[in-house]
């Protein structure tokens, strides 16, 4: 039976083959969700799904993409945005 | 009649330079206009530009420095593009730079150390040998004296 802390689902599951051909079972951290649109809850497209440690050692630039709200909103919310703030200057 | 007519004031949306304002310089067709500003100048659609209320006195293809004077008045900051020649790399300049200087003066250096150091190798293998020479020649003459009286001693032993 596996142990206690293994059961409660807080690590995840991979089945990797030995190579005496036995199945072994590794716990492994599970990765944080998917980054959303603040605005509409999209998925983001160019913000990788990494763990934090991973995510410590990239670059900024492979982190979010390149524009106003990079990684915050989605692309479609920031023209919105965008365009509010053109009409409201005027 | 479209607004983006050549001095058109816009706020770029889409992309990088979103944010930023720009004045039309060309018109390319009905879907493209080239733009200049505190964006790049570059050639860009009209779905990713908002038309604002004012329009500069510009003419068509102006210059990046007319666009800046129009800018300036305006109290627009605009892109600046020497910014981008500044970042080289100084670095391994500097090592080549520090290669030729140190070569010249580091040869003859080098030389003069070698050949002092060859004539002193000279001087002390000479002075070595003289040592090394007398003390074997001692030794040998010392052990046949020695082997002789033995040899007599032994001889003279027998006879007794």
């Amino acid at each position: 039976m596996p142990r206690g802390m293994f059961k409660s689902g807080r690590l995840r599951k991979i089945f990797v083959k030995t190579p005496g051909s036995n199945t072994h079972v590794q716990y492994r951290q599970r990765k944080p969700s998917k980054a959303v649109c603040a605005h509409c809850k999209k998925e983001l497209m160019g913000v990788p799904r990494e763990l934090p440690a991973k995510m410590r050692n990239m670059p900024k630039t492979a982190k979010r993409p390149e524009r106003p709200y990079g990684g915050v909103l989605c692309s479609a919310c920031m023209r919105g945005v965008m365009k509010e703030k053109a009409r409201s200057e005027e | 009649m479209s607004l983006y007519t050549v001095g058109r004031l816009c706020l770029k949306i889409a992309g990088r330079d979103a944010g930023k304002k720009c004045v039309i310089i060309e018109n390319v067709d009905d879907s493209f206009v080239f733009v200049d500003g505190a964006t790049r100048r570059k050639k860009v659609n009209v779905k990713h530009l908002e038309p604002l209320n004012t329009v500069l006195e510009i003419k068509e293809k102006a210059s990046h420095e007319d666009v800046k004077a129009a800018f300036d008045k305006l109290e627009i900051e605009v892109w600046n593009k020497k910014s981008k020649k500044v970042a080289k790399r100084p670095t391994q300049v500097r090592k080549v730079a520090s290669k030729t200087k140190d070569k010249p003066v580091s040869k003859p250096k080098k030389e003069v150390k070698k050949e002092d150091k060859k004539e002193e190798a000279k001087a002390e293998s000479k002075v070595e040998d003289a040592v090394t020479e007398a003390p074997v020649e001692k030794k040998e003459e010392v052990k046949a004296e020695e082997a002789t009286p033995e040899v007599k001693t032994e001889t003279q032993e027998q006879k007794e």
